[in-house]
């Protein structure tokens, strides 16, 4: 365990270190604010229309803002992580450090939970600026807070994919711009892949929606935990680090 | 303390590493002499469980490497080629981490960190970025690295490329008093190093051992006769019939010819001493005998020998 924290601790401060980090949280912090803003403006011109109109029965903030704004970033977040991932094993192949990290007392396991746990405390402290937008709305408004928390865990949920995924990609290459770019199209295809799902046949289309990362979302966002889902999102991302293990040991028989 | 037995690695069809044993006693330090791409980075790499071989096995410290990495890994530490930084910490926080890893106790850390920066000179540099250092202090803080957590075995490859020469002298210094405690292989390819810090050397070519010995022993065996420099100033006349007709000498020829001086290589039968003749017969024809000494093969010849020709080992002396 110690070992396991030891590289994610290094792994945070290196991202600190670079402008990886910086550009990560701000950027983020930007992008989610816009996202915040608008969705903020068309549910305040809703709820003009219908105290003007008294049309579609009580605004509920809930649904109509928390929901879309939670859809959009799980997308934003797909566009976001990969550049968290790229870099950790790729960079070490490259610059040989690699090499250390396997010729220390260190098994792979340790050294692709603590990579994980490192970029995954990066994507909390995204996440944790984010949420500077959505005390906002407590101070104006009453949402509910639990769909609030659900949402958030899904969000941690499905980045640990991501993050799981870009881990194995990285761990295929010691190019960084490869192991970014291969994560994104991988990632992509996972959120697009249930756009077919309505022209799909039942079977193609409960197949297509069990595989899509974003669809497992939905319901995280609604405020309703199903375990369905957990056990998707979680053998998904055992699964991510089971093939990332794999990886660095048939890296080695290579040679 | 390193038991090493055939071990052979492929990658894919190349054979980098054929059927390569040997042994390392405790304290020992062994030179791992070879030229490029004969295996020597590979054979490290093996032995500090980098990669597994193909088919024979290592055992270092008493574990091998492959049913028992992490006891062998624990007692090793290795210098790879390019010392392992990491660019964006600073090396005192660099040797902290890699200080966690090799699984010290916290409260040693510190203490540990702090010797290894000063037994290989760095300590002026604890709070600089490792990307920002030059050449020779990367290979020190590299073998700070290898030496902090005390190992048993340390494999250090090339320690001293890219330092100046006041650094290597330091650093073998510093390798010189490591052995003894620890049990050092270091490859390289500048052969005075071999021949002033190793106690023994493996001479690899083409993946295969040829010539395991101490440099003394090496240069010893290889030279199958003895040779003598003489240089005579013979008024123009040529000495070789003279020196020829001296009891022992098997062989003269002229090295280089000046005016009226002349310089010869004899060669004689091996444990002939031919010195006080040769030295009488050139005094007795009235010529001046301006020096006479014993040529003795070095380490780069041998070296030279052994990796290009097939059947090193033989007993006539090459000549350059």
């Amino acid at each position: 365990m110690r070992n396991v924290l030891a590289i994610a601790r290094r792994e945070l401060r290196s991202s600190f270190a670079s402008p990886v980090a910086y550009v990560a949280v701000g950027l983020f912090a930007l992008v989610f604010g816009y996202f915040f803003y608008a969705t903020l403006v068309f549910f305040a011109e809703r709820s003009l229309q219908a105290t003007q109109f008294g049309m579609g029965g009580p605004m509920n903030v809930n649904q109509m803002m928390i929901r879309p704004l939670m859809l959009n970033v799980s997308v934003i977040v797909l566009f976001f992580l990969p550049m968290l991932t790229m870099r950790a094993f790729a960079e070490e192949k490259r610059s040989g450090t690699f090499e250390l990290l396997l010729t220390r007392p260190l098994t792979d396991w340790q050294i692709v939970t603590g990579k994980f746990l490192g970029a995954m405390a990066m994507y909390s402290l995204m996440l944790l600026v984010s949420l500077v937008s959505i005390l906002l709305l407590f101070l104006l408004g009453n949402p509910e807070w639990r769909q609030v928390a659900t949402s958030y865990l899904g969000l941690l949920l499905m980045g640990g994919c991501f993050v799981a995924l870009g881990l194995f990609f990285s761990s295929l290459t010691r190019s960084q711009l490869v192991a970014g770019v291969l994560t994104f199209s991988a990632l992509l295809l996972l959120w697009v892949i249930n756009w077919t799902a309505d022209s799909a046949g039942p079977v193609m289309r409960a197949v297509v929606q069990a595989l899509s990362i974003t669809d497992h979302f939905d319901d995280f966002s609604r405020g309703v935990v199903d375990t369905r889902h957990l056990v998707y999102y979680l053998s998904f991302i055992g699964f991510g680090l089971f093939l990332t293990a794999r990886a660095i040991d048939s890296e080695r028989w290579k040679g | 303390m390193i038991d090493v037995q055939h071990l052979t690695k492929r990658y894919g069809r190349v054979t980098a590493v054929d059927d390569v044993s040997f042994r390392v006693e405790k304290g020992e330090i062994l030179g791992f002499l070879g030229p490029n791409g004969a295996g020597k980075t590979t054979t490290m790499r093996v032995l500090t469980g980098y990669m597994p071989p193909t088919e024979g096995r290592a055992l270092v410290a008493g574990h091998d490497i492959l049913e028992a990495p992490l006891e062998a890994k624990r007692r090793t530490g290795y210098l790879p080629e390019t010392p392992p930084l990491y660019p964006e910490m600073t090396v005192r926080d660099y040797l902290m981490f890699v200080a966690t890893i090799n699984g010290l106790a916290s409260a040693e850390r510190r203490r540990r960190v702090e010797t290894a920066m000063e037994r290989t000179r760095v300590a002026d540099m604890a709070s600089r970025h490792c990307g920002k250092l030059s050449k020779g202090y990367r290979q020190r803080v590299g073998l700070a690295q290898a030496i902090l957590h005390n190992p048993d075995v340390l494999i250090l490859d090339e320690p001293t490329a890219g330092l100046d020469p006041k650094q290597i002298h330091e650093t073998r210094d510093l390798i010189k008093s490591l052995g003894g405690d620890h049990t050092v292989i270091l490859s390289t390819h500048i052969l005075p190093e071999v021949a002033q810090t190793c106690s023994r050397v493996v001479i690899i070519n083409k993946g295969r051992v040829v010539a395991i010995d101490t440099p003394e022993n090496l240069t010893a065996r290889l030279r199958g006769a003895e040779t003598m420099f003489v240089q005579v100033d013979s008024a123009g006349a040529d000495a070789t019939p003279v020196i020829a007709a001296v009891p022992g000498v098997t062989g003269v020829t002229i090295a280089a010819r000046r005016d009226e001086q002349a310089s010869y290589e004899v060669a004689s039968e091996r444990g002939h001493d031919i010195r006080r003749q040769l030295a009488a017969a050139i005094v007795t024809q009235g010529w001046g005998l301006l020096e006479l000494r014993p040529l003795r093969m070095s380490l780069e010849e041998i070296f030279l020998q052994l990796t290009t020709e097939e059947n090193a080992g033989g007993a006539e002396v090459p000549r350059a």
